[in-house]
């Protein structure tokens, strides 16, 4: 009788991964029978500006002590970079200039906590998604004519935009390869788990090392949520594109989730380009747009944003950017803070939240109709 | 068609044959393949905790925990709505906490008292339509669930010979009062069977007076027994298992199909019950901050309670 072994194998022919039962003594040979298949998305070679960020020779050899003495010489080092100032040694604050029409901010990379329902101030429930910006920092600006030469730029921005590279948690530099720390020589900040580009005009030009928080955008305003959305791997037509399948029974054989027909047309034979079929769904770049700032809490830095349709899982990192819908920016009357929020800003003391003027705040009391006037 | 020289190029694993430049650019050296398709595109609550502790930032001082209040046993029955999602992946701290902060605050505005499924309660809503913006709704609840301030409770009256169930939400604003008129338990979690029962079942008199219960004694548990009409049900209240209701009185053949759908292993899944609740420690800590602010508020309350009595006088 056959002895089935079952184990994970990195197929050789298609570069994936699946179990497989390997079969032996059936007609005294032996033979491989894929079970399932997990498919993947395919990995293409990277762009020409990416650098590698993990490490492979990280030395595990350290004992305990010498490990906690890194660890510890790492927090020294960027402790002293917490609290920047910038000293007249360096070439000191940038100039900060107007708001205008044209004008292109700063974005934000945020992690997506989660989903609350809010009420307005007539007693209209809505939900709102909880976005926490911790530890962001800009790593680097590249001005237009730089940015025009260099791998990434695509010609149809012209010379409008320079770039931002922003990125989120810092961590400890031994985990990462000596290139990917080398990025952050220049902000002096310790290297990020996560950086994102945002397309800048140049007079909201920012300084590497400067720290964005919640302030950077104020309630009111009207924001664009990018994310990579919830990846459902490979699915079937009915969940990945709402076909509706065929009945359970009444004499149905053997199909009952499936496409149906791939084609038909007089004029063009075979199946048309962009046919929907099975295939890998979810973990795609999408934007929510036009998303209202409801609410701001200062001490935890999170934004309230209305909907719930953020895309990507709890826990994913969104890109936050001021809206690109006309009728919604911020208008030149009510400038944003310039090309960032700075402490210095601050006028009066930062109260712990803001609070839209139509959302109910649960310190008030009921909402009540006023009678009606006879 | 212009001809173009095949490079020859590196090959990152072991092959016979030489490869071309298209072979080459449709496999990815290892070292990247990690890198380029990560496993998930979200990070695990453990890591966003993590860096939300780590000394390379400066972060906010978050409350103390609480270890010195007295809570009693039952007091996670009392306010069910504070212990989070137990669906781990949905789960946050800052998310939870900053929550349970608007919970306390609408608390302190109103006064949301301890009932349980079973209990008569009278709710005032907010209604721009009616008469005098106001509408009082009298009901036995026969459900109550969600988290956070998603908090919900079913009311079920009989009207006019109609049997009607409102939706609340706990934690709306247009909520202007909660007033239980009778606290009791009953039997089951849930009274929807009522819905094929006998109406007087479920009808209570909207001008019922309250029957008050005097504080720190047990809440009294009715184990009345309701005969439902005959079939047919909204549901297959025999694969139920229903404790507040009398024999059914149905053919066997329906016991058997019954028996031959039921789970009896859930009762011994382990796992099951560890997912559907939260770990003990991090429910108590959650009680003990609840309790604590009960305590403050009710003071806060008891204060502006005598500064009014002393103004009437």
């Amino acid at each position: 009788m056959a002895a089935p072994r079952i184990g994970n194998v990195l197929c050789r022919i298609s570069n994936c991964n699946f179990t497989s039962v390997l079969l032996e003594k059936i007609n005294n040979s032996r033979s491989w029978t894929c079970l399932q298949q997990i498919r993947h998305r395919q990995a293409f070679p990277p762009a020409a500006w990416y650098v590698k960020q993990k490490t492979t020779d990280l030395d595990e050899n350290l004992t305990k002590e010498n490990e906690e003495f890194l660890d510890d010489v790492m927090k020294d080092v960027y402790k002293k970079r917490l609290d920047r100032v910038f000293s007249p040694l360096e070439d000191g604050p940038w100039k900060r200039n107007d708001y205008n029409k044209y004008t292109r901010r700063t974005g934000v990379l945020a992690i997506k906590i989660g989903v609350v329902p809010q009420w307005t101030k007539e007693g209209k429930r809505f939900t709102t998604t909880m976005l926490q910006i911790i530890d962001n920092h800009v790593i680097r600006y590249t001005p237009p004519e730089k940015f025009m030469k260099s791998a990434g730029w695509k010609p149809w921005w012209g010379n409008k935009y320079g770039v931002a590279v922003v990125g989120a948690l810092s961590t400890n530099p031994r985990i990462y390869t000596k290139e990917y720390n080398n990025l952050f020589m220049e902000s002096g900040v310790p290297p990020k788990k996560k950086l994102t580009r945002f397309l800048i005009t140049e007079n909201a030009a920012v300084q590497p090392g400067t720290p964005l928080n919640v302030m950077h955008y104020r309630v009111g305003d009207v924001v664009d949520c990018s994310a990579k959305t919830i990846d459902h791997g490979f699915q079937g037509v009915v969940k990945r594109w709402g076909m509706k399948g065929m009945p359970k029974s009444h004499g149905v054989t053997k199909t009952h989730r499936r496409m149906g027909t791939t084609a038909g047309g007089k004029f063009k034979g075979g199946i048309w380009k962009g046919k929907k079929m099975p295939g890998l769904m979810g973990n795609r770049w999408r934007t929510a747009r036009g998303l209202k700032i409801w609410r701001v809490n200062t001490k935890y830095n999170v934004l309230y944003v209305t909907g719930q349709n953020v895309p990507g899982n709890t826990h994913g990192f969104v890109r936050v950017m001021d809206t690109k819908l006309p009728l919604r920016k911020p208008a030149p009357e009510n400038p944003p803070p310039m090309p960032t929020w700075y402490p210095e800003d601050a006028t009066e003391p930062i109260e712990e939240e803001y609070f839209d003027k139509d959302l109910f705040q649960f310190t008030e009391e009921s909402v009540k109709f006023a009678a009606e006037k006879k | 068609m212009a001809s173009y020289s095949r490079r020859i190029l590196p090959c990152f694993w072991k092959t016979t044959k030489l490869l071309t430049f298209e072979d080459a650019a449709r496999r990815v050296p290892c070292r990247y393949h990690q890198e380029l398709l990560p496993t998930r595109n979200y990070l695990l609550p453990e890591t966003v905790e993590e860096h939300r502790k780590s000394e390379l930032s400066k972060h906010p001082e978050l409350p103390p925990s609480i270890t010195s209040e007295n809570v009693p046993a039952d007091f996670r029955f009392v306010y069910p709505e504070f212990l989070p999602d137990p669906q781990y992946d949905r789960r946050d701290s800052i998310r939870e906490r900053l929550e349970r902060e608007d919970m306390y605050r609408r608390r302190a505005v109103i006064d949301i008292p301890e009932f349980y499924v079973g209990s008569i309660m009278a709710v005032t809503v907010s209604d721009q339509y009616s008469p005098n913006k106001e509408n009082r709704f009298v009901g036995i609840c026969i459900d109550r669930g969600g988290v956070g301030l998603r908090a919900f409770f079913i009311l079920r009256n009989v009207v006019d010979g109609q049997g009607i169930e409102i939706m609340y939400e706990m934690y709306n604003p247009t909520l202007l009062s909660i007033q239980v008129l009778k606290l009791e338990k009953r039997v089951d979690d849930k009274l929807y069977y009522l819905r094929d029962a006998p109406q007087e079942h479920s009808t209570f008199p909207f001008d019922m007076d309250p029957i008050p219960v005097p504080k720190g004694s047990t809440v009294p548990v009715n184990k009345m027994k309701v005969q439902l009409n005959p079939r047919p049900w909204l549901e297959r209240w025999e694969r139920q298992d229903l404790q507040g209701v009398e024999d059914l009185k149905l053919e066997q053949r329906f016991y058997d199909k019954a028996a031959k759908v039921a789970k009896p292993w859930e009762k011994y899944d382990l796992m099951k019950w560890y997912r559907e609740n939260t770990n003990e420690d991090e429910r108590d800590s959650i009680m003990q901050e609840v309790h604590q602010r009960k305590r403050l508020t009710d003071i806060e309350k008891s204060k502006r309670k005598t500064k009014l009595v002393e103004r009437k006088r």
